[in-house]
C-alpha cells in the first residue's frame, strides 16, 4: 500500500495535469449549459462587463460609419414603402408575424472554426433561444444561449450553422453553410444541377424555418461549380453582404408563430 | 526570486489584456488571429515548481477563454503545452537543458543556435493550436480543415511571438 502511495506521489505533477485537463474538457463539453455553473457565470459577467466598457469606447470612433449605415437603410426602406403603396392596405387585415428589437454586439470573434458572438440583451429583455439575428446588410446568426443579461449567437461563420436560403430569382431552396477558412465564402447546398442559376443572382432567406422571415438579404452568388458529372447537386459559392468582423448594431427577430409551428411538427411526428 | 515572480504576474496581466483587446480582433486575411499570449508559457522560468507552472498555465488559459468566449479550449491547450514543455525542451535543447539550474528560458534562447529556437517556438505554438482547434471541432470529418487552419495560424503566431521575444527580451535584465 505504501508503495502505491509513494509511486502516486512521485508522479503528482502528472496527476495534477490529468485533473486539470479533465476539468477543462468538462468545461468544453458542458459549455452549452454554462449558465448552470456559477463560477463561469459570475466571472463571465465580470469579463463581459469589461468587454462592454471597451466596446462602448470603441463605438465613439465609429459613429460616422453607423450614421451612414442608418441613412442607407432608411433610404432603402423609404424606396420600398413608396413604390409598394402600403397606404392602400388595411392594417387591420394584416397579421403580424415577426417583431424586431435591437441589440449591440459586445464580443465578436471570427478566428475560430465555431464562432459565437455575444450581445448585450438577455432573458430580462425577452430574448429566447432560436431567435434570428440580422444586421442592416443581412443575416448574422441565431441565438443559441441566453443568460440573464447577455446572450450568445451562433454566427453564420460556424461549422454547425445551417440556414435555410433560396435563390431569389428562381426560388430554389437549399441550406447555407460555412466551410471554415474564408469569411467571404458561404456554400449553398442541395440545389440540383438542373436548376436555373447564374452568377450574380442574389440569395435571400427562405422562410421555411420560422426563425427568419422570407426575403432577408444574405449575399450574391460568386461562382457555380459542378463537382463531378455523377454528382447531382451544384456547389454554389455565395459572397455575403455582411463584413462579419465589423458589425456593431444588430436586430433580433422574434417569430410569433414559432411555437405553433413547433407544436404542429411535434404532433405530426407522434 | 521575488523579482521573477513579479515579472510573471506582470506578464500574465499584460499579455491577457494585449491578446483580449488587440490581437483577438486582428482578423488577418479574414479569419486568423495571432496568439501572442503564448509568450507567457514559452518564456516561463524553468526552475519554478512544475505543479505551480501547470496551475498558472491553466488559470492563464481560463482567463483567456473568458475574453474570447471559448469555454475551456485555451485552458486545455495551454495546460497541455505546459505539461509537454520539459519534454520538448529536452528534445530540442539537449545538453543545454539542466533542470536543476536556475535559468530563465531567455538564457537558453541566447546560448542556443537559431535553429533550436525556431524549432522550440514552432513546436510549442503548433501543438497549442492543434489541441485547441481539434478540441473545438471534435470530429474527424473536418480533419484536413483543422490541419490547414492550425498550420496557417501557427505560422502567423510564430512570426508575432518570435518578433516580440526578439524585441523585448534583451531589455529585461
Amino acid at each position: 500500500m505504501q508503495r502505491i502511495i509513494d509511486s502516486i506521489l512521485k508522479k503528482k505533477d502528472v496527476l495534477v495535469f490529468l485533473i486539470l485537463l479533465l476539468f477543462s474538457l468538462y468545461l468544453i463539453i458542458d459549455s452549452n449549459y454554462y449558465q448552470k455553473y456559477k463560477f463561469i457565470n459570475l466571472s463571465n459577467n465580470f469579463v463581459t462587463n469589461i468587454l462592454q466598457e471597451h466596446s462602448s469606447i470603441i463605438e465613439y470612433f465609429k459613429l460616422k460609419d453607423y450614421n451612414t449605415d442608418l441613412i442607407k437603410e432608411n433610404i432603402n426602406l423609404k424606396n420600398e414603402m413608396l413604390n409598394n403603396n402600403y397606404k392602400n392596405i388595411d392594417s387591420v387585415l394584416l397579421r403580424k408575424k415577426f417583431i424586431y428589437t435591437d441589440a449591440k454586439i459586445i464580443s465578436n470573434n471570427v478566428s475560430f472554426l465555431k464562432n459565437y458572438l455575444i450581445i448585450n440583451k438577455g432573458s430580462k429583455d425577452g430574448v429566447i433561444k432560436e431567435m434570428g439575428v440580422t444586421s442592416p446588410y443581412g443575416i448574422i446568426g441565431i441565438v443559441n444561449e441566453v443568460s440573464e443579461n447577455y446572450s450568445s449567437i451562433m454566427s453564420i461563420l460556424n461549422l454547425n450553422s445551417k440556414i435555410n436560403a433560396k435563390v431569389k430569382r428562381s426560388n430554389y431552396f437549399g441550406s447555407l453553410e460555412w466551410e471554415g477558412l474564408n469569411t467571404e465564402l458561404l456554400i449553398l447546398k442541395d440545389i440540383p444541377k438542373t436548376a436555373n442559376i447564374n452568377v450574380g443572382d442574389s440569395i435571400v432567406s427562405g422562410g421555411m424555418s420560422a426563425i427568419f422571415p422570407e426575403n432577408i438579404k444574405i449575399g450574391v452568388i460568386s461562382k457555380v461549380v459542378l463537382n463531378s458529372k455523377l454528382d447531382s447537386y451544384l456547389r454554389i459559392e455565395v459572397k455575403p453582404h455582411n463584413d462579419m468582423s465589423s458589425i456593431r448594431n444588430v436586430y433580433l427577430i422574434f417569430s410569433l408563430f414559432k411555437n405553433e409551428i413547433k407544436q404542429l411538427k411535434e404532433k405530426v411526428n407522434e | 526570486m521575488n523579482n521573477s515572480y513579479f515579472s510573471i504576474i506582470a506578464r500574465f496581466i499584460l499579455l491577457i489584456l494585449i491578446q483580449g483587446f488587440i490581437f483577438s480582433k486582428f482578423d488577418l486575411f479574414g479569419t486568423y488571429d495571432p496568439y501572442i499570449c503564448l509568450i507567457f508559457i514559452l518564456i516561463y522560468p524553468i526552475k519554478v515548481n512544475r505543479i505551480i507552472f501547470l496551475l498558472t498555465s491553466f488559470s492563464f488559459g481560463i482567463t483567456l477563454d473568458l475574453f474570447t468566449s471559448s469555454y475551456g479550449l485555451n485552458a486545455a491547450a495551454c495546460l497541455s503545452i505546459a505539461f509537454l514543455r520539459p519534454y520538448i525542451l529536452n528534445i530540442v535543447f539537449g545538453y543545454f537543458f539542466d533542470p536543476r539550474s536556475v535559468k530563465l528560458i531567455k538564457t537558453y534562447l541566447k546560448d542556443s543556435s537559431i535553429y533550436q529556437k525556431i524549432i522550440y517556438l514552432f513546436i510549442m505554438i503548433f501543438l497549442h493550436h492543434l489541441i485547441m482547434f481539434s478540441l473545438e471541432v471534435f470530429s474527424l470529418n473536418h480533419l484536413p480543415l483543422i490541419f490547414i487552419k492550425t498550420i496557417n495560424t501557427s505560422i502567423l503566431s510564430f512570426i508575432f511571438c518570435s518578433t516580440f521575444i526578439y524585441l523585448f527580451l534583451p531589455n529585461e535584465k
